[in-house]
Parts: structure tokens; C-alpha cells; sequence
């Protein structure tokens, strides 16, 4: 019998973040896979499987970086994606379709002009501008109707969001590839501008541009390769795709249980085992149901629990210790990955977790997914 | 320009029922689920059966959030938007017609209020409703 889950992550790499108008996402791409390539010690030829996300075409892509891998698939940009990609790649390895996998990410929506709102958004709006005549659009609307009924339901409050962002910000500040790196304090987050109420401009995340890549390998191979092999211990996935026009009355309580559960029996490990958090933080809401849907808090226990400092560097579970979607940079889940696999290696300098055996990556959004990283093999 | 409903595509049926003063969704011919928007199969049995019926145009309300920041020409903010379910089950995005921004919580019973935007065309917007 094959061991599961051997597969490591043995390179990432990504380019600036910001504002970078001469890059196209084909350009923003290559630019990240050779970081990753050059971290992992391998060249374009070891890559033999490839799978593309937020990128527009997989055949530009491959024709662009001289790629014939034997596998090749394409993902829509949509954060949920980085996490399905990841899982995927550990099965084809597992499955001997690849060997070699890039996961390669490309995402130039700040120049391009990407909007999330109004004409032309169709996630926040239902699909189709269906609730457009209500004046209902865009994900931050849709973050905000979940907030409001969690506010609602257990007394979260808008400074428990804040303290999310607030500790996010500070991480950042020790991260010198961050966008946002200015800390603010709970008073200056209570003067931003409302954008859909509750949520404050410093609720939402970042809108920039930039690529991120990772090389994935089987454990086998990977013991050979310079960087210390993380491994993708255990992962697990759920959906509540049915009715995801409208939020879910649960907060994605269910979905995140089960991919909970899945990630922990393969890994093998408990809560209680795990060092660091990176939570899809597309809004600072989500990273409060992420916390309870995944088993880190009871329902309706979040917002206390991140206002009593759980999540900064030195407490129990630090959590985007890059500053995340919301201050280092909106690589839809890719960079939380990256920074997971870097505490895991030991490599985040200031920001470095003490003892880092183990980081779980958590995204709630009607797929939910769980990956937990380690140090060993399972 | 304000954003405008497409009168003449599938829910058709759900706007000229507005002119008229009711609510009508889609009710599956096979299982009796409603649902709207329109959609050629039932996403419960997956029967393809099905007519437009006027349903109660009671509801509650489920959560809001309320824009500052505008995303349409013509829809000043701030507004509110609710979340509301039908009783018949179907849920609905709305705004609230005179409901005090106070009064709103979770479960707050409301009945359709007919709102003619334009000449041809009327919303479904929310009101409290009397006990």
C-alpha cells in the first residue's frame, strides 16, 4: 500500500506586489514559477505537471514558458481555487499522473481594472446582475449581510472585526514584501469610511496586483531538493454550493466541519498540535467563521476570541503572519500557502513562529477547504 | 440611468405579476418547491415541470447591509439592502420601504410593498407587517 499524503511543497516563489501595469497575468505567472523553480532547486524540465489559476489560457501559458508537461489542467480566479489546486496536485502526485507539479498563479486585476462591484461583478450580485434593481452587488455586500447576522445572532461587534485587522496590520509590518504595512490602532479602524455596512474600508481586503507559484513534488524526491520538504499532511473539502446565491444561514459551519475533519484524521494531529493559522481573509468576517466552522472557537465565541489577542504573533494560534488578503497582498489564498510552507521551514525571520511543527490553512466560501503542513511525512 | 430589471427575459412572469400586485415564483410540478430565479429544472427533484403561482407576499427578514459606497448611477447612497425569506421558502434580495433603520432585526415579519420605480416597471421592496 502507497503512503498517502507524501506529497511536499519544495519551492514557492511570487513576484512584487502592488501596482505592476507592464505585467500581464501570463507575465506575473512565469515571474513567480522561476522564483519558485530557482527556490526549489529545479528547472522548467523537472515540471511535469501543471495547473494554472486566474491565468486566462493554460495552452498561452505553456506556449509563453516553454512547457510540455503531461498534465495540465486551468482553474477560475476565484480564491476557493488555490486551496482545490493544492489538494489536487497532492492526488495526481499520489496517483502517479505527475511527478512534478507547478500550481502557477497570475492575477494583474489592479492594472487590469478588475471591478467587484456593480456592472460586470457576478459574484456578489447572485449571478447575472439579478439583485442589481435592489442595488445588491459585490462580494463585500455579500461579507457584510453575514456580518450583520452574526452581529446579530451573538453580539459580535465591529471592533471584534477590527482586532482582526488590527493584528493582521501589525504582522505585516514585519513583513518587508507587504503592500499595507503602516500598523493602525482600533480608533483609526473606527474612523474608516463605511464601504457596505458594518464593514469599514479596513474590513476588505487589497486589490492588487502580482503571481505566486508552487512547486509540489513526491515526498520521496523531495528529500533530495535543497529546501527542507513541507508536507501536505492531511487536507479535506467541503461545498455549499446548492443556494450559494444567498449567504449561508450556518456562516459555511457545516462544509468547514467536514473539511475540518478530513484534514485532521489524515494528518493525524489535534488542534491543539497546530502553531499557526492562515485564514482566506477576503474580509475580516470570514476569518471570524473560519475560527468556529473549522474548530478553533465555539459558535458565536470568534469575535471575543480575536479581540483577546489569540491570533498576534507570540499567542496561541498566530494566524496571517504574511498580513494576509487584507494588508500583504490579494493572491486569492496562493501567498497564505506560500507563508504557511515558509513558517513550516523555518524562514520568516521576525515573523518567525516559535517551534512551528504544523500550519493548518483554512477558506471558508462555498468551498471550503483545509490543508494542514508539516515538518514530516504522515 | 437606475439599474432596471430585464422584463422580458425568464422571470417575466415575476414582474408582470408585480404590475398586478403579487408576488408569483415558480412552483415545481412535481415536488411543489418554489423557487426563483427562473430555472428550467427543480434543483430539488430535477423535474422540469413547472408554473408561475402567486405565493403569500409574506416573509422575515433574514440580515441587511446598508451602502455607502455607490455602485450605480442613480441609486443614491446610503441604502439598505435585506435579505428576506418568503414563507414559501423562496429567499429574495430587497430594500426596506419605510421600515426605521432601528426597527430591523433578524425574524422581523414583513409583507411585499409595490414600489413603481419606472412606468413599466414595479419592484418588490419590504414593509413591516401588522400583527
Amino acid at each position: 500500500m502507497p503512503k498517502l499524503l507524501s506529497a511536499a511543497v519544495v519551492g514557492v516563489g511570487h513576484t512584487r506586489y502592488g501596482k505592476l501595469p507592464e505585467y500581464d497575468a501570463y507575465a506575473l505567472g512565469l515571474w513567480a514559477l522561476t522564483e519558485a523553480l530557482a527556490d526549489a532547486g529545479l528547472a522548467f524540465a523537472d515540471i511535469d505537471g501543471l495547473i494554472v489559476n486566474r491565468i486566462p489560457d493554460y495552452q498561452r501559458f505553456c506556449e509563453i514558458a516553454g512547457l510540455d508537461p503531461s498534465y495540465v489542467s486551468i482553474t477560475p480566479g476565484q480564491g476557493r481555487f488555490s486551496g482545490i489546486c493544492i489538494a489536487t496536485a497532492a492526488a495526481l502526485i499520489r496517483d502517479g499522473l505527475a511527478r512534478t507539479i507547478a500550481l502557477v498563479y497570475g492575477n494583474n486585476g489592479r492594472s487590469g481594472g478588475d471591478r467587484y462591484g456593480g456592472a460586470g461583478d457576478t459574484y456578489g450580485s447572485g449571478g447575472g446582475g439579478q439583485w442589481f434593481p435592489y442595488g445588491m452587488t459585490s462580494p463585500g455586500a455579500f461579507h457584510a449581510l453575514m456580518a450583520r447576522r452574526h452581529m446579530e445572532l451573538y453580539g459580535t461587534t465591529p471592533d471584534h472585526f477590527g482586532a482582526v485587522a488590527q493584528t493582521i496590520r501589525a504582522h505585516a509590518a514585519l513583513n518587508p514584501a507587504a503592500v499595507m504595512r503602516e500598523p493602525f490602532t482600533l480608533a483609526d479602524y473606527r474612523a474608516s469610511r463605511f464601504i457596505c455596512e458594518p464593514l469599514h474600508l479596513l474590513d476588505y481586503c487589497l486589490i492588487n496586483d502580482g503571481g505566486v507559484a508552487l512547486i509540489l513534488t513526491a515526498g520521496e524526491r523531495a528529500r533530495d531538493l535543497p529546501r527542507p520538504p513541507v508536507y501536505l499532511r492531511g487536507y479535506g473539502m467541503a461545498t455549499a454550493l446548492a443556494g450559494s446565491s444567498f449567504p449561508p444561514d450556518d456562516f459555511w459551519r457545516a462544509p468547514m466541519g467536514k473539511a475540518a475533519d478530513k484534514s485532521f484524521a489524515a494528518a493525524g494531529i489535534k488542534h491543539a498540535d497546530v502553531s499557526a493559522l492562515m485564514i482566506y481573509d477576503n474580509f475580516t468576517p470570514t476569518v471570524l467563521f473560519s475560527l468556529e466552522g473549522f474548530g478553533y472557537c465555539a459558535p458565536g465565541e470568534s469575535g471575543p476570541f480575536a479581540a483577546a489577542g489569540h491570533l498576534a504573533l507570540g499567542a496561541r494560534y498566530p494566524a496571517n503572519t504574511s498580513g494576509g488578503h487584507l494588508s500583504e497582498s490579494y493572491m486569492q489564498g496562493w501567498a497564505l500557502n506560500v507563508e504557511a510552507v515558509r513558517q513550516v521551514r523555518g524562514a520568516c525571520g521576525e515573523r518567525q513562529v516559535k517551534d512551528c511543527a504544523f500550519v493548518n490553512y483554512l477558506a471558508a466560501a462555498p468551498v471550503c477547504t483545509s490543508i494542514i503542513y508539516g515538518r514530516e511525512p504522515s | 440611468m437606475r439599474p432596471l430589471p430585464d422584463m422580458a427575459g425568464a422571470d417575466a412572469p415575476f414582474w408582470q405579476g408585480l404590475r398586478a400586485r403579487e408576488v408569483r415564483v415558480q412552483r415545481c410540478g412535481n415536488c411543489g418547491a418554489y423557487r426563483f430565479p427562473a430555472a428550467r429544472y427543480c434543483p430539488h427533484c430535477r423535474s422540469d415541470q413547472s408554473q408561475w403561482v402567486a405565493v403569500a407576499p409574506t416573509g422575515t427578514v433574514e440580515t441587511w447591509c446598508v451602502f455607502h459606497r455607490a455602485y450605480f448611477d442613480d441609486l443614491p447612497v446610503p441604502y439598505t439592502v435585506l435579505q428576506v425569506r418568503l414563507d414559501c421558502g423562496v429567499r429574495l434580495f430587497s430594500n426596506p420601504l419605510g421600515i426605521e433603520a432601528g426597527a430591523l432585526r433578524i425574524g422581523l415579519a414583513v409583507e411585499a410593498a409595490f414600489d413603481d420605480v419606472a412606468p413599466e416597471v414595479t419592484l418588490l421592496k419590504f414593509k413591516s407587517r401588522r400583527a
